[in-house]
């Protein structure tokens, strides 16, 4: 049995005036992976690859086990998926879902579903077509949640949401996060959501994976420092550094890579540390993003 | 073949067009009912109300179940379900047919015992066969053409098409000298000319279904 819940390895498709390149990607079974990038990045490509639904020009992709689009039938048995662009039946009943869902996946908890109804406030006997939207991404979770899946596949869930709808279905998230052995994949360009229940974190931008790492590797070796440079002193050149901002004598240095022994190696180059700034997700992944377009682009 | 999957995407789009369906019988039941007591000119104007109730409903589920899927944005819901596409297609074809082939059946008996009822119109009982059947085609091809191109403007031109081949077909069958010496007759025939004309009816219909079975299992990006 394959630790990882999820393999992608050089995965490509191309499409007229976008493609996705040679995408490496691993999941652990167990683990909650956001995946970020901006609108038009490649996330819902890749979840759609990883879902079957689109199929990879080359690579091969693995999930839950089964090789990935021809044994997708066997896969997505123990897959739920919501993405921001799915619809239930508007003329049908969530009970009517849920009726219709019972017999297909073997693991369905009816009790599981008639509790989280009432924890998102849902009326099984409401037509679809008279929710809210924050209702119907709940209806959604919902019957991805009571099939009990091995894997969530969750493609940009609380776009659109008001805060209070999103905070709910995050909140469902985090208690869902109790089972071990299950593994989320989150899809969003909301930092802030995938911050709070990711333990993973993937970075897509324009079809390419652009790093992946642990959450709490990302938020430790990402700091900006910000110097203060002697009369005709120079920048001075530390490891990992993606981008230097401010002016003049002030300079502030984003790194990925950083160590508490920068502040003395600045100090030794005769530059002054004013401040070593935590970054948060999303600082970190515009950062990102902007190194590697500059690095493209020079 | 997940037999069961696909049977519960069939029940699925059922319960999706059941007022169609209901509309549709209602249709039949009042065309067939001025066919029979309507009369000369009943007859004519039961028999055309029969035909636009038939192409309604081949209509009605195919753009309903079929490319309604893709427009209501529930594909993405049907197919996070576990099926492979072609178990999909297999239903969309198996679900439409379903549909329309009862009601179809239950018209063109209708039909043909009235005209085996009615000894004055016996020689109209292989044309109406080869027409009904001709209808089916059209609605075959309605739901390939939906099938592959997913798209509303072309399945529309296929129902237009249909219909107009519907005519054209209705014509040119009559000029058939194997089919148009028994047509105003008193006697129920059935004759070669005929057994060929269905043969390639339903051969088209195959043709149809296995094209659209081929695309599909070729496609590479289905939302």
């Amino acid at each position: 049995m394959s630790d990882f819940s999820v393999q992608f390895e050089g995965v490509s498709k191309r499409y007229t005036h976008f493609s996705l390149e040679n995408i490496h990607l691993e999941l652990p079974t167990g683990s909650i992976m956001g995946f970020i990038g901006a609108n038009g990045a490649g996330k819902s490509t890749t979840i759609r690859i990883l879902m079957g639904l689109v199929h990879q020009d080359t690579g091969t992709v693995r999930v839950l086990g089964h090789s990935m689009p021809g044994d997708q039938a066997a896969a997505k048995l123990d897959i739920g998926f919501v993405s921001e662009d799915m619809r239930l039946y508007g003329a049908a009943t969530l009970k009517w879902h849920m009726d219709f869902m019972r017999p297909i996946y073997p693991r369905w908890d009816q009790t599981y579903a008639e509790e989280l109804a009432r924890r998102f406030d849902l009326k099984p006997q409401q037509k679809i077509k008279g929710l809210s939207h924050g209702q119907r991404v709940k209806s959604a979770l919902l019957l991805a949640l009571a099939r009990r899946p091995r894997l969530l596949v969750l493609d940009e869930p609380t776009t659109g949401l008001d805060p209070v709808a999103r905070m709910e279905v995050l909140s469902e998230l985090m208690a869902v996060l109790a089972d071990e052995d299950r593994t989320i994949l989150f899809s969003s360009h909301n930092t802030l959501d995938v911050e709070q229940i990711s333990d993973q974190i993937t970075f897509i931008d324009r079809g390419r994976i652009i790093d992946s790492d642990d959450k709490e590797v990302f938020l430790d070796r990402w700091r900006r420092l910000r110097l203060v440079l002697p009369p005709d002193g120079v920048v001075p050149r530390l490891p990992g550094v993606v981008e230097v901002g401010g002016s003049g004598r002030l300079p502030v240095l984003t790194t990925n890579r950083f160590e508490p022994a920068m502040v003395s190696a600045c100090n030794d180059l005769g530059a002054t540390v004013q401040a070593v700034d935590t970054m948060t997700l999303e600082e970190i992944f515009v950062a990102n993003v902007h190194s590697r377009r500059e690095r493209l682009t020079a | 073949m997940n037999y069961s999957m696909v049977k519960s995407l069939i029940f699925k789009d059922w319960y999706f067009q059941r007022q169609a369906i209901l509309l549709s019988l209602a249709g039949g039941a009042l065309s067939l009912g001025i066919v029979v007591f309507g009369g000369q000119a009943g007859f004519t104007i039961g028999l055309i109300l029969l035909v636009t109730v038939m192409v309604m409903l081949s209509a009605m589920t195919v753009l309903g179940n079929t490319l309604g899927e893709r427009e209501n944005q529930t594909l993405a819901f049907a197919m996070s379900l576990p099926i492979s596409y072609l178990e999909y297609t297999t239903s969309k074809i198996l679900g439409n047919l379903l549909i329309f082939v009862p009601f179809w059946l239950a018209l063109v008996a209708g039909s043909l015992a009235l005209i085996v009822a009615t000894p004055v119109i016996h020689g109209f009982f292989a044309f109406t066969i080869i027409m009904a059947v001709e209808i089916l085609v059209s609605t075959c091809l309605m739901i390939a053409v939906a099938l592959v191109t997913e798209s509303k403007g072309w399945a529309i031109s296929a129902m237009v098409t249909g219909n107009v081949a519907l005519n054209v077909v209705g014509y040119l069958v009559a000029q058939i000298p194997g089919i148009k010496d028994g047509m105003f007759g008193t006697a129920i025939y059935w004759n070669p000319t005929a057994t060929i004309l269905l043969a390639i009816e339903f051969a088209l219909i195959l043709l149809l279904l296995g094209i659209a079975f081929f695309i599909q299992s070729r496609k590479k990006d289905f939302i």
